[in-house]
């Protein structure tokens, strides 16, 4: 039964940043309550369920709560109303070409983001092969992550998240960024840890081909609400005709 | 009010046992937070000391040279008791400068994975630190070379070290998480460091100050407490249970220094991941 597992729950989840006018008013905000500010739900009363081994797509325009679902996922930021449960190591990367130390080398991140995880250095130093090998990025391992191209980045990112045995993967847009050829090695690669390790999959992307690639599940969302939530091709169809999206092929988006 | 003692007690909690199960992260951080300062440059680790002679240097030859007023101060001369009040400062000085901005530059650790945030003032304290201690085991070469023997007194020289830690690291978690909130304060900070400076009893022996309230104030100072530690260490000869009243003045200042950093920390570390 292990499988009916509910590996992430949200319950009435509300997320409110708050915009100030500039800098100073954040910063007096800090000693006096009475100083104004608008109110933004990036997400907005939101519930669903992820079962254990389930890979899902969420889709949304720019601004519709992906990004924010995904970080209180991580625990990187807080709901402010409404509960979350997330049960499992949640993959070492929120977004695949940032989070590195960009002054410190590839190879260095390796350690770094294994030590972070909780990783022992002698089975970081066993992972460090198989993480080299699926990069793919030559001597750039030892050079610093800031002179890297975006998919560089992605590769190592990549690399990184699925070789260091996450419970749930989390894969943003910034894959789009590497070329056909690493992506299907991506993609066979996700396939096969989700059937031998039982990983559940977060993907977000504005690429529908690869939403279907990767997923059985969508959800679609607009304006931090849940508007749709089913089996990723009506999904697809729903994000792409009632959100009226005209379908490009690989929409890269920053 | 009670509840609310409760509350900033669990924050401390919660403080102790992210710095307890994240103690190897904490290490591993502080060490390559070090080498990432000076693996940058082609000199590298010589940065470390040059930066800090030639601050000194300066400071001697206006005061030396230039000024010329100044003989032997307690007997030392003036060389001396200048390095023995400076190498605290530099790491005071790095704390207030560097560790206030810390939260901005590793806030890849807040936005882009879950990372216990109140550690981060500790592993750039600790890699602070590691300077501090070579640059002090610097100072005692060279008291060694100018004659000055071993003493005993140099044993209470940790007890002052660690203090000045904790202040400092103390320091770094509160103006750290506002830096981060807003980079008004984090400018604020900067321009203040020199002010700093001047203010406390680093170029100045305290205890010959004439004025009283002056020199009441600038003893309140608990950088000045910090300066003059190490300078009875090094050049008064004096106790640190021999000054009862400093002592507690600046342990007092410690624990308010943490009541503010836990504080800014419970109120803030909400917001800190979707600021930066």
């Amino acid at each position: 039964m292990e499988k009916e597992e509910n590996i992430i729950e949200f319950r009435h989840v509300t997320k409110t940043y708050k915009l100030y006018k500039n800098d100073k008013q954040r910063l007096m905000a800090v000693f006096n309550k009475r100083i104004k500010y608008i109110p933004k739900k990036a997400v907005n009363d939101l519930s669903f369920e992820i079962k254990r081994g389930e890979a899902v797509a969420f889709l949304g325009k720019n601004g519709a709560g992906k990004s924010t679902i995904l970080k209180i996922v991580t625990g990187v930021t807080y709901p402010t109303e409404g509960e979350v449960i997330v049960r499992g190591r949640v993959s070492a990367l929120l977004e695949l070409t940032a989070g590195f130390d960009k002054e410190m080398t590839g190879r260095e991140n390796i350690y770094l983001k294994g030590q972070i995880m909780g990783i022992r250095d002698e089975e970081i130093h066993k992972l460090e092969e198989t993480i080299v090998d699926f990069a793919d990025i030559g001597d750039y391992m030892d050079q610093p992550v800031r002179s890297y191209s975006s998919g560089m980045k992605a590769r190592l990112g990549f690399a990184i998240n699925i070789n260091t045995h996450p419970e749930i993967l989390i894969i943003d847009e910034a894959l789009s960024v590497g070329d056909k050829a690493f992506r299907r090695k991506c993609v066979s690669k996700v396939n096969e840890i989700m059937d031998s390790e039982d990983v559940t999959l977060l993907f977000v992307t504005h690429s529908t081909e690869m939403a279907r690639e990767f997923c059985h599940r969508g959800i679609v969302l607009k304006n931090g609400r849940q508007i749709y939530d089913s089996d990723i091709d009506s999904a697809l169809d729903l994000y792409e005709t009632a959100i009226n999206v005209k379908k490009k092929p690989d929409t890269k988006d920053a | 009010m009670l509840k609310k003692n409760e509350k900033d007690i669990m924050e401390l909690k919660n403080l102790v046992k992210d710095h307890v199960e994240w103690r190897h992260q904490i290490f591993k951080l502080a060490k390559s937070d070090l080498i990432k300062t000076y693996s940058g440059a082609a000199l590298g680790w010589a940065w470390a000391i040059i930066k800090p002679s030639v601050t000194i240097f300066v400071y001697w030859f206006a005061f030396s040279i230039g000024l010329r007023h100044r003989g032997d101060i307690y007997g030392f001369p003036f060389f001396l008791w200048l390095i023995a009040g400076m190498v605290p400062w530099f790491y005071i000085q790095e704390m207030l400068t560097q560790g206030t901005t810390c939260m901005r530059r590793y806030k890849h650790l807040i936005t882009k994975m879950k990372f216990p945030v109140s550690t981060i003032p500790t592993f750039v304290g600790m890699s602070k630190f590691v300077i501090h201690l070579l640059l002090f085991a610097i100072v005692i070469v060279i008291y060694f070379l100018f004659g000055e023997p071993f003493t005993l007194y140099y044993l209470q020289l940790p007890i002052y070290m660690l203090l000045m830690f904790l202040f400092c690291v103390g320091w770094t978690l509160f103006g750290s998480v506002l830096a981060a909130i807003s980079q008004d304060f984090a400018n604020l900070v900067k321009s203040f460091t020199t002010a700093l400076f001047w203010l406390s009893g680093i170029m100045w022996p305290v205890n010959k100050i004439t004025n009283h309230v002056g020199r009441m104030l600038l003893k309140m100072n608990p950088i000045t407490f910090t300066c003059e530690g190490y300078r009875n260490c090094l050049i008064h000869k004096v106790w640190i249970w021999q000054e009862p009243k400093e002592l507690a003045v600046y342990l007092i200042e410690i624990v308010i220094m943490w009541a503010l950093a836990l504080w800014a920390f419970k109120k803030l570390k909400k917001d800190m991941p979707d600021v930066l």
